[in-house]
């Protein structure tokens, strides 16, 4: 199947769900899209005053943000981030065929491919999480790994150059993917290359020595330049500061809670849980696929999140810090060319009733997600944020700070249009305030959910109101009340019938700006800004201008050989 | 290659099962007094509710019910907007069949970190250790709401544009500081007093206090938050307290106290009255102040609040707490109430008075 239907294929399936922007309601899609705004209103300097009373944005990888802001010049944010999004799923079904082309033949590449199209994982991480950075630098990371192959077997400078970009750009996107995706897709493609090098047409032989330093010398050289672009980021991401951490169902016990297994595993797994036999068997049956089958097997378990103690024991400290989801999306990549082999061969045996079983299979592994998001969606009754951000932006209100509480993913909606400050943030991008440090960084609206150390960090906030200029508190949630009433704030103005309410305390002075904290020099303003989007505008343009050469694979020839001419009936007489 | 995938199958399976296990473990069985009280607030963190009942040895007067209610609250009381965050257990006394056992519980409320400690009595019921409850004290008949003929003040806008909200074109009403005292507390510094409302209508009022060095510059700022009744009725007194965390008091010059007050509507009712008020010790051996509270009103208090103030021979105030009560008032109803004393002024407090505040779920 040309790559050009694969592209299309996926942007029909996914194209009209981005059209109608169901992500921008996801848990963290208004929260990229708070981020790009800031790019495109001030692309080289990260230091961004609507968030935790000013912030600098270099602490999240910015190309997925950039790229939205860079399209929203001619299209609002929200259709800027659907269009990447869109795009991201396409360049993922495009290096999920390149990355199964690595292991297995062109027809079995092209099923994963469309499998890829169909996952329950991506349609999670899509529409429920919101993870456009993870799925756009899952997307290139497998671009790159093939890429990774593809040098470290046969040398090709090119691929090298490919590659290259294409990781850096990965890692760029994404430092969950830069730190465990690439790891756990660039090795099974080494060894692959190690176990593949002298399997082509020319006579030189390689040794595995060479496959390996080649293959270090890419990586390393990523991995440099990904620690001199990234820098200001890894310093605030490896900094001692810590999280409250959040219940997450991702690590939870799955035996234990079904819910969270549903939501965590039996939906993005889909139909490839009816194939994990298969995976099993087949993964280790052929010494080439090996490799690949550990990967799978190891994302697997890592996806369990507290399942098993293996997810805590290797991620550390992280363990806390971020969903198990996309491990279980990584295991779901992994096992797709083992999948595709495993359509391929069930269309020759049964053909029409197994092409009809596989396409029933694609088609709810890929729909039941989205009823599950339909029927938990992130936001439970969303409600209309622009009266609110009217206030916010009208009368020189803007002089002060606001909080939310209990806005849920409609915390960064109404960041985005306001243009006032917020004392509170993503966690994710965490900067703690001062007077919260002894307890972690939380998100305030939810603080709740923290347990007594996210209302303790909430307490610590109000104390200081004044210094922070605090003076407006919008409460969508009841359980706030007592503390601002006793706390001495007083309740102004309702909106939305009700569902929202304003308070206000008197005292508070406008607010006083802060100034950026550890400011960032010249270059490494200049390298966060160009190195990312130069990274992924090349590779993107050397993969379309510079095509590899498709790899024919050597297939046998049937014995007796085919008779070339047809037989000639003659007439009988 | 059949033996590695049942190599690999058998090794998830082990793994899944030692996490299965270590879960497992925090959800204890009851067969020692300590891991049975330990598994029962397990249920009630959960809120299993079914299974914490379960757990409960049958007697007279146990109901469900008021079983649930005593530790889930109801009446849109503060327990009702709290989650048991952590328990330590200690045993106390322990007989054969029957054992006694403290449990220091911390809920996570809506107002911040509560502490309780509560006395069980666990009896060994066929190998299976139950929990004795002993069913709250019950309330002589239902709650008698009383018609109000209190006071109400309500505020006029002058006009009829509500956006010029927060901006009142009337005098604030005349609030003074009566008392003040800065003293060092826990490495920082604690500024105490009472302000008092001088006017004929009612006031919001809030403390903030300001330290300055000798050259006059600031050093810290801090506002009374919660240790303050807000609103106050003409003549009313509220305590205050500010405190400033890792500060000296030989490094402050001044304090400059400004309280920001406003006019606000307000009715006198509820009254809360406060009843058999005595200092005494806790199991633990730690002053408290213990009394009843009563609404004479007709109006439910969901989340009253006590603040108490401490004052010594000379009638100055040498100390301000406060606590939040978990229960909530009901007509004509005595709930408990205990707010914590300094161990190290119990000895020179000669008097004390009782300001009772309150949230109200239907108030805004």
């Amino acid at each position: 199947m040309p790559l050009a239907a694969i592209a299309l294929l996926a942007l029909a399936v996914h194209g009209p769900l981005l059209l109608m922007q169901l992500p921008a309601v996801s848990t963290g899609g208004s929260a990229q899209i708070f981020l790009a705004q800031h790019y495109s209103q001030s692309w080289f300097n990260p230091w961004n005053e609507k968030w935790f009373a000013g912030f600098s944005q270099t602490s999240y990888p910015p190309l997925t943000q950039q790229w939205v802001a860079l399209i929203s010049r001619v299209m609002s944010l929200t259709a800027a981030y659907m269009v990447v999004q869109l795009f991201a799923v396409i360049l993922l079904a495009l290096g999920a065929f390149r990355f199964a082309r690595l292991w297995v033949d062109e027809r079995s590449a092209s099923f994963a491919a469309i499998g890829s199209i169909f996952l329950g994982s991506l349609s999670m991480l899509v529409y429920q999480s919101g993870q456009l950075p993870a799925t756009a630098a899952t997307a290139l990371a497998l671009h790159g790994v093939s890429y990774l192959y593809g040098w470290s077997r046969s040398a090709k400078v090119l691929s090298l150059i490919k590659g290259f970009l294409l990781l850096i750009a990965a890692a760029t996107a994404d430092h969950v993917t830069a730190l465990f995706g690439i790891i756990l897709f660039a090795i099974p493609a080494v060894v692959l290359a190690i176990t593949d090098r002298n399997d082509s047409e020319s006579s030189e032989r390689t040794s595995s020595a060479a496959v390996l330093i080649r293959a270090a010398v890419m990586v390393g050289l990523v991995a440099i330049s990904a620690t001199i672009v990234l820098a200001p980021f890894w310093s605030s991401f490896l900094s001692p500061q810590q999280q409250i951490p959040l219940p997450d169902g991702s690590r939870d016990n799955l035996l234990l809670n079904f819910s969270s297994a549903v939501r965590y595993w039996l939906i993005p797994m889909g139909a490839i849980v009816l194939a994990l036999p298969y995976l099993f068997i087949s993964g280790l049956a052929e010494r080439r696929l090996r490799p690949l089958f550990f990967a799978f097997y190891v994302a697997m378990v890592l996806g369990l999140g507290g399942t098993t103690p293996v997810a805590r024991v290797v991620l550390g400290r992280f363990y806390e810090s971020f969903s198990m989801d996309r491990f279980t999306f990584w295991a779901t990549l992994l096992a797709l060319p083992l999948l595709g082999e495993l359509a391929t061969r069930l269309i020759e045996r049964y053909s029409v009733k197994a092409t009809i079983a596989l396409a029933v299979a694609a088609v709810l592994t890929f729909s039941i997600p989205l009823a599950y998001v339909t029927a938990h969606p992130p936001s439970t009754n969303p409600f209309r944020t622009e009266p609110i951000a009217n206030f916010l932006n009208r009368d020189n209100h803007d002089r002060f700070r606001y909080l939310t509480l209990g806005f849920g993913s409609q915390f960064a909606e109404l960041a985005t249009r306001a243009n006032a400050s917020t004392v509170d943030g993503d966690p994710s991008v965490a900067r703690v305030l001062p007077e919260v440090a002894g307890f972690g960084a939380a998100h305030f609206d939810m603080a709740r959910n923290y347990g007594s150390a996210g209302m303790e960090s909430l307490r610590a906030v109000l104390k200081h109101a004044s210094q922070y200029g605090l003076k407006f508190i919008f409460v969508r949630d009841r359980y706030y009340e007592p503390l601002l009433a006793f706390a001495g704030w007083r309740q102004i103005e309702s909106y939305e019938n009700g569902n929202v309410t304003l308070w206000s305390k008197e005292d508070v002075p406008p607010l006083k700006k802060i100034e950026p904290v550890n400011p960032i020099s010249w270059f490494e303003r200049m390298t966060w800004g160009l190195v990312p989007m130069l990274c992924s505008i090349l590779a993107i343009t050397l993969m379309i201008f510079f095509p590899e050469r498709r790899r024919v694979m050597a297939e046998p020839i049937p014995f007796p050989s085919a008779e070339t001419q047809a037989h000639r009936m003659q007439e009988a007489r | 290659m059949r033996l590695g995938s049942i190599v690999m199958i058998v090794l998830l399976l082990v793994l899944i099962g030692a996490g299965t296990v270590q879960t497992k473990s925090l959800h204890i069985s009851a067969n020692t007094p300590e891991t049975a009280l330990q598994s029962f607030f397990a249920q009630v963190k959960a809120k299993h509710w079914d299974d914490a009942f379960a757990m409960v040895q049958p007697g007279s007067g146990v109901e469900k019910e008021s079983f649930i209610k005593d530790l889930g609250g109801n009446n849109e009381s503060l327990k009702t907007i709290s989650a048991l965050q952590d328990v330590k257990t200690k045993i106390l006394r322990e007989s054969g069949n029957e054992s006694d056992l403290r449990a220091d519980l911390q809920w996570s409320t809506a107002v911040g970190a509560l502490h309780e400690s509560r006395d069980f009595k666990l009896v060994n019921d066929e190998g299976q250790w139950k929990i004795v409850w002993t069913p709250p004290a019950k309330n002589d008949g239902p709650p008698k709401p009383l018609p109000t003929t209190y006071l109400r003040w309500d505020v006029v806008q002058r006009g009829s544009s509500r956006d010029e909200w927060g901006v009142q074109n009337v005098e604030p009403p005349r609030m003074r500081i009566i008392s003040m005292n800065a003293i060092e507390y826990q490495g920082g510094v604690t500024i105490l007093g009472e302000v008092v409302n001088e006017d004929t209508v009612p006031g919001f009022v809030t403390i903030n206090a300001i330290l300055l060095d000798k050259d006059g510059n600031s050093i810290a700022e801090e506002s009374s938050f919660d240790k303050i009744s807000h609103t106050l009725l003409p003549k009313e007194i509220s305590p205050f307290r500010v405190d400033f965390a890792n500060r000296k008091l030989a490094d402050v010059k001044s304090v400059r106290i400004s309280p920001t007050n406003i006019l606000v509507p307000a009715a006198a009712d509820p009254v809360v009255g406060v009843f058999n008020q005595r200092i005494e010790k806790d199991p633990n051996g730690k002053s408290i102040l213990r009394g009843e509270l009563v609404t004479q009103g007709g109006q439910t208090v969901n989340i009253p609040h006590v603040l108490a103030t401490f004052y010594d021979q000379s009638g100055k105030v040498i100390w301000v707490s406060d606590g939040y009560v978990d229960k909530a008032l009901l007509p004509q109803q005595a709930v408990p109430f205990a707010v914590d004393l300094r161990d190290d002024l119990a000895g020179q407090v000669q008097n004390y008075r009782i300001t009772v505040n309150y949230y109200n779920s239907n108030r805004s």
